[in-house]
């Protein structure tokens, strides 16, 4: 389904449990559907694009070892969580878009799911105007 | 490779496409032979399930998550059988005079254009929502605004028995909404015009187009065959907007030399902002959009009321982790406030061709716009916490929240520092330009009616004719422009070679 390989898929995995938490707390049907969405989005863009962004992915896997001495994935999470805030902020736009695109595919994974709605208190209706008085 | 002829093609169906095709569709009484190409799909009305990933990937080009090339903005535009339309919110404003006099285009007269736009007005059932159907998010704006002495107004939209599902931006599931997928393409085929869907045109030559008909696995499938098609017209009209128009242009052979194709790409950069009230409030019921405030118009902003989906509202907050899920844990608190700047027409912004092909968008941020974005957030921080919110999120934050108790500090608390592209989910909706209109085939693509400088048979009509850009929603203004140019088709065809 994802154009990343196993290895990349847990990698991204482990980033996406810093980014949403509850991504954890997915059961395993809530699991297939994040990959699928996640999976069918990637396959949509440009093979340019999933090969930058399979790049950008070893990169944050592997820049914590200059400052830290291990990969991303061997890190506490408080650290990891340090790691990717300063991919929110680099100083270079093309990190900071990178991590950008990571963290959309992550919420698209998880909100995008209809199922996840009741728990973020979103629960639309076609009718929508039957519920604006009370 | 199959041979179709016409009088006249269009290419693209939305707000621009759509009204070309009404307004010639009676031309077909006389025998000519009018066919509208479209790229996107038809969607079955079951198949407007309100589901945001799904929807999104059937009704936009990306997902509604086109990257510039810098990626620091995404664009979101439709392609369905009423392009944009259908993922419009429908809200329905008309040029201003002043900012038609920055355009600047002679033989573009306001009168005109106002004429045209009212026409439109009410063939979409233009109307303000009465009390009763504005929801507490729209309604807390209006009174924020109020005590703050901001000037604040309601939008006029274009909806028919709306049931407030909420759920405009992805595509209406009541068939409320009055885009040109209900109104103009409809009465279009009714009178004849064949509209023919999931067909991608790919180049234009003299007289002739190129395009290949694919179905998705979704949508009724396309009144052709699968397959390639030369279609030969004696006009063809393009409309497939800002990005797709200028960029189909730019991969035709076309007998003129237009330096300012593609250029001049203008986008209301927009920031999505959210505000916490203490208790639920109603945001997600009802229409999303029905107040405006233009007090800052001459500032660079404009600000909107809106109400986004999960994923869109998640993407949109700055962060990760706790504290971002625990305000998107908040949905029905959530107030929204969508800004947009007013960009400059520069000609460094523009549509180009990639090694496919396809568009590549160069966008610039101007310290002006970038200034105008910062401003606009403290401005809705303002107005959110006029409205009672207890907490308010701003992409150019010092923190993630900025609390009531703070609110006497935000001029301090909202800061151009951390405002960083690329870190920040800036998008625009409303394209325009690419394909300006103008006197001087040096810097515009078209004249005054759409007709592309130096070539009689080849029109523009839709966003990408804008000048500079609207300040306005500009799908009125579009529909407006593009009635001018069906009628000097309609006047110039009897010219036109067979």
């Amino acid at each position: 389904m994802t154009p990343l390989s196993e290895r990349q898929w847990a990698f991204f995995l482990a980033v996406a449990a810093r980014v949403v938490p509850a991504v954890t707390s997915l059961d395993e049907t809530g699991r297939e559907r994040f990959a699928a969405i996640v999976g069918t989005a990637l396959a949509g863009r440009p093979r340019s694009l999933q090969r930058q962004f399979a790049l950008f992915l070893s990169v944050v896997r592997w820049a914590p070892a200059l400052r830290f001495g291990a990969p991303f994935d061997r890190l506490a999470p408080a650290a990891q969580d340090s790691v990717l805030r300063w991919f929110m902020d680099a100083p270079a736009a093309k990190l900071r878009g990178g991590f950008w695109g990571l963290r959309a595919l992550v919420f698209m994974g998880y909100y995008g799911q209809p199922e996840v709605w009741g728990a973020i208190r979103y629960a639309p209706s076609f009718s929508g105007n039957e519920f604006l008085h009370g | 490779m199959v041979e179709k002829t016409y009088d006249v093609v269009i290419v693209g169906s939305g707000a621009g496409g759509g009204a070309v095709a009404k307004e010639l569709a009676p031309l077909c009484r006389q025998g000519l032979r009018i066919a509208v190409l479209e790229w996107g799909p038809k969607l079955r009305e079951s198949e407007f399930t309100g589901r945001e990933a799904e929807m999104a990937d059937k009704l936009y080009f990306d997902s509604g998550g086109f990257l510039t090339r810098d990626r620091a903005m995404t664009l979101a535009f439709g392609r369905a059988y009423g392009g944009s339309t259908v993922v419009y919110t429908g809200t329905s404003l008309t040029l201003p005079e002043a900012v038609l006099a920055r355009w600047g285009v002679p033989g573009l007269d306001h009168g005109d254009l106002r004429r045209r736009s009212e026409k439109y007005l009410g063939e979409n059932n233009v109307h303000l929502l009465g009390d009763d159907a504005l929801n507490d998010n729209n309604r807390l704006f209006a009174e924020g605004c109020r005590t703050l002495g901001y000037r604040v107004a309601q939008f006029p939209i274009n909806v028919k028995g709306c049931h407030g599902s909420g759920l405009c931006n992805l595509g209406c599931p009541n068939a409320a909404k009055q885009g040109t997928n209900r109104v103009q393409l409809p009465a279009a085929e009714a009178a004849g015009v064949e509209v023919v869907t999931n067909c991608k045109v790919e180049t234009i030559g003299e007289r002739a187009c190129t395009a290949t008909v694919t179905n998705p696995p979704f949508g009724e499938p396309s009144s052709w065959e699968p397959g390639r098609y030369r279609i030969r017209a004696r006009a063809i009209v393009v409309a497939g907007g800002a990005v797709n128009s200028p960029a189909l242009l730019l991969r035709s052979r076309l007998p003129v030399q237009l330096p300012a194709l593609g250029r001049y790409l203008t986008a209301h950069p927009a920031l999505i902002l959210v505000g916490e009230h203490e208790h639920p409030i109603t945001n997600y019921f009802g229409h999303p959009k029905s107040y405006y405030c233009d007090q800052f118009v001459d500032d660079g902003f404009l600000l909107e009321t809106c109400m986004y989906f999960p994923f869109t509202t998640a993407k949109n907050l700055i962060g990760f982790g706790a504290e971002h899920a625990d305000l998107m844990g908040r949905m029905d608190r959530m107030q929204m406030i969508l800004v947009l700047a007013v960009d400059p027409a520069l000609p460094a912004n523009r549509i180009t061709l990639g090694h496919d092909g396809e568009p590549v968008v160069d966008y610039r941020f101007t310290d002006g716009v970038l200034d105008a974005l910062v401003a606009s957030q403290r401005a809705a921080a303002r107005i959110f916490f006029a409205a009672g919110c207890r907490r308010v999120h701003a992409p150019a934050g010092a923190s993630f929240f900025i609390t009531a108790a703070e609110a006497g500090r935000i001029d301090e608390l909202i800061t151009r520092e951390p405002f960083k592209l690329g870190k920040v989910s800036i998008s625009s909706a409303h394209l325009m330009g690419g394909c300006r209109m103008g006197a001087d085939a040096g810097d515009s693509v078209t004249d005054a009616w759409g007709q592309v400088h130096g070539v009689p048979w080849l029109f523009v009509a839709d966003g990408s004719l804008f000048p500079r850009c609207s300040e306005i929603n500009p799908y009125v203004t579009i529909m407006a422009l593009a009635d001018r140019v069906a009628e000097r088709v309609r006047a110039r065809l009897p010219e036109l070679p067979a």
